[in-house]
């Protein structure tokens, strides 16, 4: 359904009036922007940019000197298109296809490759790298442009298809937000591993992670060493090298020492000593003095013989500059190591000395150490940047490769390869496999693991993408939210990664984190976070220049001191320094900067600034030992942002939504409805305001009506079940061919919601039904969470459901493994008994029933002209719901999809949740005439859930919702559950409380005020003693069904080297009787249950043993003699008995035949492999 | 049967009859006989469901199962349903459920050629006994509906899509599945005696009195406008919720209304689903109750009865 699309006529919408007629998806696509935002520049700029970054090559003809140069040019990426024969027709293609032939949602990638022979001109040529993956809606895919949501049922999608994913043979795939330290801002730390790095090494240092424009980043570390210097440590290829601090500043500019001296001093103020926020102390002198005494030592004093000494050292490391001149190498080694974010030397001269002044402070303990588990000091690493940086890496390898190729063909003594002859390069370039790019591409979406050597900077080489898994709504939604901490803490002891920081307030979500292993570590973004990207909010590409120098010039008209012409030899206290995006900006006195913070707050907000909206204004306040001060600015992508209300500015243009991000959150006085004044008095008067409390909260976690009123960890496990609910799925389900989908057949909307459920549509994927649930202990059966359903709700429909499953045939696939042998779908014409199941084409007829070692499609194999069919595996009939074809190769069909559809009815065992994280399991379905009934309405309840279920576990807001939906059922009308909603409200209503609120709508009716109501015991017919709470909850039915997890077994299948059974349900194996089974058996007494499940049910064996020797193993079965065979000519010679001899004794005299498990006899022959005898003593008596 | 005999003879009195809803008394008697009357009606009357869905074509976006379960819901006018015989006692078709005297064949051939959505309902089914039909919901009685009332929607086509079927409907009981239930909803209610206490009434105030009338969420009692007496509008309007007794004890006057229910006389609401009229489901179900009753007593003196009844049976031979 939802293809039609409800008309506008009024009888409609008067008769439901929840349904509107076009359905505003624009906050639902808002969720996934930042994966969108980032593919799409990758697409517009990035790949260009990063193109552009990476170095030429350069091929020399040792005979005739000729020098040629090859480096990128512009990249080309095409939309999806499928193969076609004739290269003149191009058809578009789309990602439903690419679902359902398995294949990948990738377009052509063409590359620029540039050639100059010496000084010639530039030629330029292109190249095919293979088949770029596209991400869905992203500005290269077809679906970008249906904005309309009935084009995209055209494209048979979800009318509110939002993309964000990949498709790789089939499989939806997105790319995992993972953590990353903040880009460009030093942070300080401590760490126990920084004392091994070398002797004298403290454990304290100050990180800087420098990303480049095309999002490539090196990592520096600033370490202190117990003599009082330090030490600049960075990574090339895999190995750490580090570098005395002075070297680095004197190889930077042209300076002196005393300048060097003179700025690392500065401050340093005597006169300021120990007052609030100053940060130096006179022990900065002394360093800078030995810092300065390191480089003289190793007798350099000139900038000249700094870079000679860097460039000595680094020339073996460096590739490609082997030839160079030491000078050559340093430089390079400046620029693309240290400091990678800046350009200009002068900028990292000042960096550096700002590093060091933190370092030192953090040392003397004026400033603290910055937390990198909080958010403060993180962003995120996004879709669009991990492929680019991906790229890079893999382009850089593949150029170099080149290098090496062509090296060896000019050099090599055949004389076929002419290095002036463009043609003869081409051809090497081609055999040099361009289009391996674009599959090393599709492999690391598609496995998540980096092949990378070296490791891009980041602490993770696997799990960066997940599978997109359509289980249901929320689920789906979930993974475009999730934000995970990395994969290398989850292995970690430690907890403190894992712990809820005050600083991820309305950031991360609190509520919405799993139980149990990725507790903490993997996080949701609340529904208001957003992830800065590189497009303004009209989509432009934001000229990042352009913004840094009016932000310069708003500063320095405010009073900033500009840094490029040094003056300043001032610090904390006094002045503060500036960082615009990791760059030293300037310096600005302290009594002005609170000027300056407002100022750029409100310019912010005006549209008309160029200041962008989305900018942190970090300012970190003078305090006595506290964080390290100053005002760092950020404009950069890959940001977390949310938008709060700006109450202290006058709002221009009725703008007063702020955008602001978790590091200068901290520092912000933001109060929140629910908070009342927050503690903060009138002496930090609130600057901001929340928008909504429920701001912290994730999409999921905002849909638990009222969870305001529930036991935390109640609204965790909501927020976990909600996921793992069998809900509408799809609902373009006719054109999907995943593995595996649940499907709710009969729906409904909730009668109680919260605001979120309509602002992003989850009515177009409904979760659960509305149940009349009943508290009270009935029958018994409703003990320890298990529940009661009605049997004839059930049979009316109630939570019936759905497995549908798709088995892709690919005949391609499997002949690539054996020979090349022709095989295609076709039924055998002799056996007559497969016809009412296969049709003439080999594969089943749409709407058959077929059930378990049935066949359902039949191959036949040419060369061998045997057919052979696939048989359904599993223990329950199958209907098949569809089947598909892949019409490409028209003469046999070789690809085919066929769709199962299993029906999951309620069953005793079935697992149900509300949305309370109260879940429990069906243990009766009850007859309807038996569940009490109410004498007024002749009302039966659905579901009888225990009261026991609520004492404990507190979830008031489930009673709510009953007495709510119960109140809404009887108007008509749905109930919002909205959490924190009474803090909003302007004016106090008369009714104080929300109980009264609902309880006088039931009043109104008739009903007692609190939802109780008399009922009658469905069995005899007489008045029950208590009042029975009585209403409608939205319950979820969850996806564990016992269809798809009982486990039984009588006998079946052994284990050949032990004969006990096998495991595994799937197989039919047992299930394992343990050793906690063994010692509660032991622990009563139960000996012969004991016996029975280890011995007899299992591996019981009656092993011969020769008592003269006790051997198990030496036992060997006579042949009875030649007559045997007339033994058995004649019928059943009456039953000898078993000649059995002891070939170690040679005499049989001894044999005797004694019950054990068989594992016994094997662990005695695995004991005598190793040269240990077993032997077994054998007596009559007992005991002995 | 020795003994004094509890023999009583209950009465019916029927206050409100209409096709689908039925309203009577039901005297002398105790909760067992009008709870069993409440289980029959909703459990064991017979009706005719479709229960057998062979379907020839189906292109329409929901799938088999769930247009077959859709049709099982449909209610059919069951009034031959009580003379008719159960499929598997029918030896006129061996048991395979399709003969005239145990089932009813439907045939539901659409195909949507409009760019309209065609809304496929219950007026499409084509019955081949004329008895049994898909219930006209049309109510002439009704007039606020003015639209043309189109039955119950099964599912709903799109251009080119059809569903083509066949669907064999049986006799059943609710007890096997709901969809063979005729009753909606069935309930009973002990009939309520209030007793007001005027002595004590008379010691409230005006105000008092409204607040003790008010406290009841179901209007129960009322204000006589003339003498500002307390009196009971509405007896059967009591839920048994003891909201006034609850009240005149926190107001201090306990006792001041009292409240009993009448353990012998019931009032029944019923309402039907259409397959049957309320009084002929309200008929039947006292004949299905006297069938059950006959086949405990013809196998009281049978050797049967100790297998069919255990101990039970011995019990009623005076064991």
């Amino acid at each position: 359904m939802g293809e039609e699309k409800p008309k506008s006529d009024g009888s409609k919408a008067m008769s439901r009036p929840h349904l509107v007629a076009e359905k505003d998806y624009s906050a639902l696509k808002e969720l996934f922007s930042h994966h969108i935002e980032s593919f799409d520049y990758m697409v517009d700029n990035g790949l260009e940019t990063m193109l552009l970054n990476i170095k030429p090559i350069e091929i020399v003809d040792s005979f005739s000197s000729l020098k040629l140069r090859i480096w990128f040019g512009k990249p080309e990426l095409f939309p999806p298109q499928k193969e076609r024969a004739s290269k003149a027709m191009h058809d578009a293609l789309y990602p439903f296809e690419c679902r359902q032939a398995k294949i990948s949602y990738s377009g052509k990638f063409l590359v620029d490759i540039c050639f100059q022979y010496g000084d010639g001109a530039v030629i330029r040529e292109k190249f095919n790298f293979g088949q770029f993956p596209i991400m869905l809606k992203s500005k290269l895919c077809h679906l970008r442009g249906a904005d309309d949501s009935k084009k995209l049922i055209a494209y048979k999608e979800e009318p509110s298809e939002m993309g964000g994913y990949f498709i790789l043979k089939g499989l939806e795939r997105v790319i995992r937000l993972i953590i990353l330290p903040k880009r460009n801002y030093p942070t300080s730390m401590a760490r126990n591993s920084f004392r091994d790095r070398r002797e004298g090494y403290s454990d304290k240092a100050v990180v800087i992670r420098c990303v480049r424009e095309d999002q490539s980043a090196v990592s520096l570390k600033l370490y202190y060493l117990n003599n009082g210097s330090a030490r600049l440590g960075f990574w090339i290829q895999g190995r750490e090298y580090l570098l005395p601090v002075g070297i680095i500043l004197k190889a930077l500019v042209d300076t002196t020492d005393h300048e060097i001296y003179v700025n690392l001093t500065c401050c340093y103020n005597e006169e300021c000593d120990r007052v609030k926020g100053s940060v130096g102390t006179q022990l900065v002198g002394e360093r800078a003095k030995i810092i300065l005494d390191e480089v003289q030592a190793l007798s350099l004093f000139t900038r000249a013989q700094c870079l000679r000494h860097i460039g000595e050292h680094f020339q073996p490391v460096v590739i490609g500059m082997q030839n160079d001149s030491y000078k050559t190498v340093a430089d390079a080694v400046l620029r693309d190591y240290v400091f990678v974010h800046l350009d200009n030397n002068h900028d990292k001269f000042n960096l550096l000395i700002f590093m060091l002044q933190k370092l030192f402070s953090l040392i003397d303990q004026t400033s603290v150490l910055d937390n990198p588990d909080s958010l403060q000091n993180q962003e995120v690493l996004l879709p669009g940047h991990l492929i680019t940086i991906y790229l890079k890496e893999k382009l850089q390898d593949w150029l170099l490769k080149l290098q090496r190729s062509l090296q060896e063909e000019t050099d090599g003594e055949k004389k076929k390869f002419e290095l002036s002859s463009l043609t003869d390069v081409k051809k090497a370039i081609e055999k040099n496999a361009p289009k391996q790019i674009g599959l090393v591409i599709e492999s690391m979406l598609k496995t998540g693991r980096l092949a990378t050597q070296s490791g891009l900077d980041l602490q993770q080489r696997a799990g960066m993408t997940v599978q997109a898994e359509k289980l249901n709504f929320l689920r789906f939604l979930s993974h475009f939210r999730a934000v995970h901490r990395g994969a290398s803490f989850a292995g970690l002891r430690t907890t403190s990664v894992r712990k809820l920081l005050p600083e991820s307030w309305g950031f991360l979500c609190p509520v919405h984190t799993p139980d149990g292993e990725p507790c903490g570590l993997l996080n949701h973004m609340t529904a208001s976070c957003r992830i800065t990207s590189y497009y303004d909010s009209k989509g432009n590409v934001k000229d990042f220049f352009k913004m840094r120098m009016s932000i310069l010039n708003v500063l320095i008209a405010i009073g900033m001191t500009p840094s490029s012409p040094k003056l300043v030899q001032a610090g904390p206290p006094e002045l503060l320094s500036v960082l615009l995006d990791g760059r030293i900006a300037g310096y600005i006195p302290s009594d002005l900067i609170e000027k300056a913070v407002t100022h750029l707050r409100r310019l912010k907000l005006s549209s008309t600034s160029s200041i962008p909206v989305d900018l942190e204004v970090g300012y970190i306040p003078l305090s006595m030992n506290g964080a390290y001060p100053g005002l760092y600015l950020f404009t950069s992508p890959s940001r977390f942002v949310r938008p709060v209300r700006n109450i202290s500015a006058p709002a221009e243009e009725g703008n007063d939504l702020e955008l602001i991000g978790p590091f200068e959150q901290v520092y912000m006085e933001i109060s929140c409805p629910d908070g009342g004044d927050g503690g903060r008095k009138t002496l930090f008067p609130a600057t901001h305001r929340e928008i909504h409390p429920t701001n912290i909260l994730s999409v999921v976690g905002n849909l638990t009506p009222w969870s305001d009123h529930n036991q935390s960890p109640r609204n965790m496990y909501q927020c976990q079940m909600g996921k793992q609910t069998m809900g509408f799925s799809s609902q373009a389900l006719n054109c999907r061919a995943d593995q595996k989908l649940y499907h709710l057949q009969t729906p409904q909307t909730p009668i109680v919601r919260t605001k979120a459920y309509e602002k992003y549509c989850v009515d177009d994927y409904p979760l659960g039904t509305n149940a009349i649930v009943a508290v009270l202990a009935y029958s018994g059966y409703d003990m320890e969470d298990a529940m009661v359903l009605n049997k004839s709700s059930v049979d009316r429909g109630m939570c019936h459901g759905h497995i549908y499953q798709t088995e892709t045939i690919d005949l391609t696939e499997q002949s690539a493994k054996s020979d090349r042998a022709q095989r295609l779908f076709r039924r055998s014409n002799l056996d007559k008994s497969s016809h009412q199941l296969i049709d003439s084409d080999g594969l089943p007829y749409v709407g058959q029933r077929i059930n378990p070692n049935e066949p359902y499609c039949s191959i036949y194999n040419e060369i061998t002209s045997q057919t052979t069919s696939m048989k359904l595996k599993g223990s329950e009939p199958v209907v098949v719901d569809y089947v598909a074809v892949d019409v490409k190769n028209k003469a046999h069909l070789q690809k085919a999809n066929i769709r199962f559809r299993r029906s999951r009815n309620p069953v005793i065992g079935d697992k149900f949740s509300s949305r309370h994280g109260q879940k429990g399991v069906c243990s009766q379905l009850w007859p309807d005439v038996d569940m009490p009934f109410s004498a007024v309405t002749g009302m039966r309840p659905d579901l009888i859930i225990n009261p026991h279920a609520f004492p404990s576990r507190m979830t008031i807001a489930m009673l709510l919702e009953s007495i709510a939906a119960k109140g809404g059922a009887l108007h008509g009308k749905f109930v919002d559950a909205t959490p924190f909603s009474n803090t909003m409200k302007e004016s106090e209503s008369e009714s104080s409380s929300l109980v009264d609120d609902l309880g006088s709508m039931l009043a109104v009716c008739g009903f007692n005020h609190h939802g109780t109501e008399v009922l009658y015991s469905g069995v005899y017919g007489t008045e029950l003693t208590c009042r029975i709470f009585i209403g409608p909850v939205y319950y979820q039915r969850l996806r564990h069904m016992v269809s798809d997890k009982f486990q039984v077994r009588s006998t079946g299948q052994v284990d050949h080297i032990t004969r006990q059974p096998i495991k595994g349900r799937k197989r039919g194996g047992g299930v394992r009787f343990g050793e906690m089974e063994r010692d509660s058996l032991l622990a009563h007494g139960a000996a012969y249950l004991l016996h029975d499940r280890l011995h007899t049910s299992s591996d019981h064996h009656i092993a011969d043993v020769c008592s003269e020797c006790g051997s198990v193993l030496t036992s060997s079965v006579i042949q009875p003699p030649k007559r045997a065979v007339q033994a058995i000519l004649k019928q059943l010679p009456a039953r000898e008995p078993k000649k059995v001899t002891c070939v170690a004794c040679r005499s049989s005299k001894g044999m005797e035949t004694v019950a054990m498990p068989y594992v016994f006899k094997y662990l005695a022959a695995e004991l005598a492999a190793m040269n240990i005898k077993m032997t077994l003593k054998l007596s009559n008596e007992a005991g002995a | 049967m020795e003994g004094a005999s509890y023999q009583r003879f209950p009465k019916i009195k029927i206050r409100e009859v209409k096709d689908d809803f039925m309203k009577f008394e039901l005297r002398d008697t105790d909760a067992s006989i009008a709870n069993a009357l409440r289980r029959i009606m909703i459990a064991e009357v017979p009706t005719i469901a479709i229960d057998l869905v062979e379907i020839e074509v189906n292109s329409s976006v929901l799938n088999d199962e769930f247009i077959s379960h859709r049709l099982g819901l449909v209610p059919l006018t069951s009034e031959r349903a009580m003379s008719m015989r159960f499929s598997r006692d029918c030896d006129a078709c061996d048991g395979d459920g399709q003969c005239e005297y145990c089932s009813v064949e439907f045939y539901l051939r659409v195909k949507c050629l409009s760019d309209q959505t065609l809304d496929v309902t219950s007026k499409d089914l084509l019955s081949s006994d004329h008895t049994v039909v898909p219930v006209d919901y049309s109510d002439a009685s009704s007039s606020f509906d003015n639209t043309p009332n189109k039955g119950i929607i099964i599912v709903k086509l799109r251009r080119g899509q059809e569903l083509r079927l066949r669907a064999i409907a049986r006799k059943g009981i609710g007890k096997d599945h709901a969809k063979w239930s005729p009753a909606a909803t069935v309930t009973f209610m002990y009939e309520p005696e209030i007793y007001i206490n005027e002595d004590m009434m008379e010691s409230l105030s005006l105000e008092e009195k409204t607040e003790l009338v008010e406290s009841s969420p179901t209007k129960v009692f009322g204000i006589d406008p003339e003498n500002k007496q307390v009196i009971v509008v509405d007896p059967e309007a009591y839920t048994y919720d003891d909201e006034v007794l609850k009240k005149a004890e926190a107001m201090g006057k306990p006792g001041v209304v009292e409240i009993h229910a009448r353990e012998d006389s019931f009032i029944f609401t019923v309402e039907t689903t259409g397959a049957v009229k309320a009084s002929q489901l309200v008929l039947n179900a006292i004949e299905v109750l006297k069938q059950k009753l006959d086949a405990v007593r013809l196998s009281d003196d049978t050797v049967e009865a100790d297998d069919q009844f255990g101990e039970l049976g011995a019990h009623m031979r005076g064991g």
